[in-house]
């Protein structure tokens, strides 16, 4: 009997996505920047978010985030209705949105940047420095970053580095969904591809990540299921085993649903 | 007068505020810290052994000199540290001077009224504190910027206190209050005047704060990727603010200070050390979009600012060229501190290859 509600529980738990976002509508005045869009993120994968410029991709991701509040549709949140009013409340609920320009201080050590915000303190707020150091060491290490000295400054490091020290934050402070808004934008090959290991690196601790990119090499590369939106519409919902890369461009330059 | 001290003295600090912003980019932060208040100790040891070898019988490690030195710049050393550390949060204050003033004036008054000196100290530090609040007030609510607000202050506050004295000196009359004096004018062991003593003290306080509690790496963060530590839910306006009334606190303190070992207001006390402290927190290795300094360098880059002024007055030159040498010396060990550290980060890099 226990075991069998145990099972029940854990179908519960596979079957309810993670996030669901239903008949989304946002408009800026008279634009219409989202129109009906229905979009879900399941428990434990990377979801590919495509689509051109305007297609709505970030309006969608802030409403996720808190930035802004949709003007229609209901989003639930591990199964439960949720009103994401502040990016305050979605960093509680465990979402966690990774910017490029709005992740880090490069003149402060990666340690420092790891807990921006959130130090560990000893006494009268002074900061364990050790746990720091020792925290953030072993986080990056966990992506599979080599890092010797976590003192040196974020300055110091590559364009791929600094979105793995940015990873480690939400990953250190157990996010359970983590939104990265095009993490390979301006970086070389290298750095990319080692920006899509820290993805499943991710994904192996549980986390699920929405990854939004303009590059659907990058996309076909490390997501598992593609969103693609067209002029704020959503135009299909692919798994990695139906489509192709071709086919994803097809989907995109075409803006049409065969 | 105050004209022509900012005539003299601006140009030094363009040029620096280039050669400070260029460094914050090649830096390496911590290593950086460390070797940048190294490489200003000695310009400062550099600087000590030139006046000494100069000035006539070697007067400048007199023990007379030194006693003055110690007295009589720590005061501006006190403020600098301050300056340094608001700056590193990403902002200016041009009117530390004319808060200085201002509250020397309100705590001459305070006493006149027959109050016993350590109130009127309190109630003066809380006037300092309030005036340097509403500084970071105006310049986060009303976004202005922060050189737009203390330009503006400098004046008001000077103006305000010119208008109140007439202009005039006027004596203070402290002598029943021997604590008081012991306390801010003193010296220990009557070598070590209480001033420096003063001056450590803070610096150690600011130092500790700056760089090991978790307001400190607001701080810094603050003044490095503003946006990023709002994301992070740092609230950037309230670090700021807190760093304006620091100051406001300490000009106070220094001001009372000041007017204690004085015995006399006078209306041009203060007068220019705005610049002269942004000029020490950036030979100290404080650049000045902010994000990047420490305390130790700032401790070192005032000590540089006030041996300058006193070397120049050991040597005896006359008081024309006290600030053209002020700025030429400035620059040149701006310069010469950049060199020293060009070469170590090239070292530093070498090595991690």
């Amino acid at each position: 009997m226990d075991s069998q509600s145990e099972i029940q529980e854990k179908k519960r738990k596979t079957s309810t996505p993670l996030v669901r976002m239903i008949d989304i509508d946002k408009f800026f005045g008279k634009v219409v920047a989202l129109k009906g869009v229905n979009f879900e993120v399941k428990e434990n994968e990377i979801l590919g978010l495509v689509g051109d410029n305007g297609a709505g991709k970030s309006t969608l991701i802030k409403i996720l985030s808190g930035f802004h509040q949709a003007d229609r549709g209901e989003i639930y949140f591990e199964g439960n209705k949720v009103h994401i009013h502040s990016p305050k409340y979605a960093k509680r609920l465990g979402i966690e949105t990774v910017y490029q320009e709005q992740a880090l201080a490069p003149h402060i050590s990666i340690s420092r940047n790891v807990f921006m915000g959130r130090e560990p303190t000893k006494f009268l707020g002074f900061m364990n420095r050790r746990k720091m150091d020792h925290d953030s060491l072993d986080t990056i290490s966990k992506l599979g970053l080599r890092i010797k000295d976590t003192e040196a400054a974020v300055e110091a490091l590559s364009g791929g580095q600094r979105q793995g020290v940015a990873i480690a934050r939400v990953l250190y402070f157990k996010a359970k969904l983590v939104i990265l808004d095009e993490p390979t934008m301006a970086l070389s090959v290298k750095e990319s591809q080692q920006v899509m290991e820290f993805m499943k690196q991710l994904k192996s601790e549980g986390i699920s990540v929405i990854f939004i990119t303009h590059n659907i090499f990058h996309a076909y590369n490390a997501a598992e299921r593609f969103f693609i939106l067209s002029h704020g519409e959503g135009l299909a919902d692919l798994k990695k085993k139906d489509t192709s890369i071709d086919h994803l461009i097809e989907l995109i330059t075409s803006g049409r649903r065969e | 007068m105050t004209q022509n001290s900012e005539k003299n003295e601006s140009p030094v600090l363009k040029s620096e505020a280039k050669s400070a912003v260029g460094q914050g980019r090649a830096g390496f932060f911590q290593k950086f810290v460390r070797m940048r208040s190294l490489s200003v100790l000695i310009i400062f040891i550099l600087l000590g052994i030139v006046f000494t070898i100069f000035s006539s019988g070697h007067r400048f490690i007199s023990r007379e000199n030194i006693e003055v030195f110690l007295a009589f710049g720590s005061e501006f050393n006190i403020i600098a540290l301050a300056v340094g550390m608001l700056m590193i949060s990403g902002e200016f204050d041009l009117s530390v001077g004319s808060i200085l003033v201002f509250c020397s004036f309100v705590f001459l008054k305070l006493v006149d009224t027959g109050m016993h000196a350590m109130p009127a100290l309190f109630l003066t530090l809380l006037t300092g504190t309030i005036i340097g609040m509403v500084h970071g007030m105006i310049t986060v609510k009303a976004r202005i910027p922060s050189f737009i607000t203390t330009l503006g202050a400098m004046l008001f506050w000077r103006g305000l206190t010119l208008f109140w004295s007439e202009g005039l000196q006027k004596p203070l009359e402290s002598s029943q209050f021997p604590i008081f004096n012991a306390v801010l004018t003193g010296s220990i062991g009557g070598i070590v005047p209480v001033q420096f003593v003063w001056f450590v003290g803070i610096a150690l306080i600011l130092g500790f704060i700056v760089h090991f509690h978790k307001f400190g790496n607001w701080i810094f963060t603050t003044g490095d990727n503003k946006l990023a530590a709002k994301a992070m839910g740092i609230n950037t306006d309230r670090v700021k603010v807190a760093c304006f009334s620091v100051l406001g606190f300490i000009c106070s303190f220094v001001a009372v200070m000041q007017i204690a070992r004085v015995g006399v207001f006078s209306s041009r006390a203060g007068d220019g050390w705005e610049l002269k402290a942004i000029a020490a927190s950036v030979v100290g290795g404080t650049a000045l979009t902010g994000g990047v300094g420490s305390i130790a360098g700032v401790f070192w880059g005032a000590l540089i600012i006030s041996v300058i002024e006193n070397g120049l007055v050991v040597l005896r030159l006359p008081y024309a060229w006290t600030f053209t040498i002020f700025g030429v010396v400035l620059v040149s060990s701006v310069l010469i501190s950049l060199t020293i550290e060009k070469r170590r980060l090239l070292l530093g890099a070498e090595r991690r290859r």
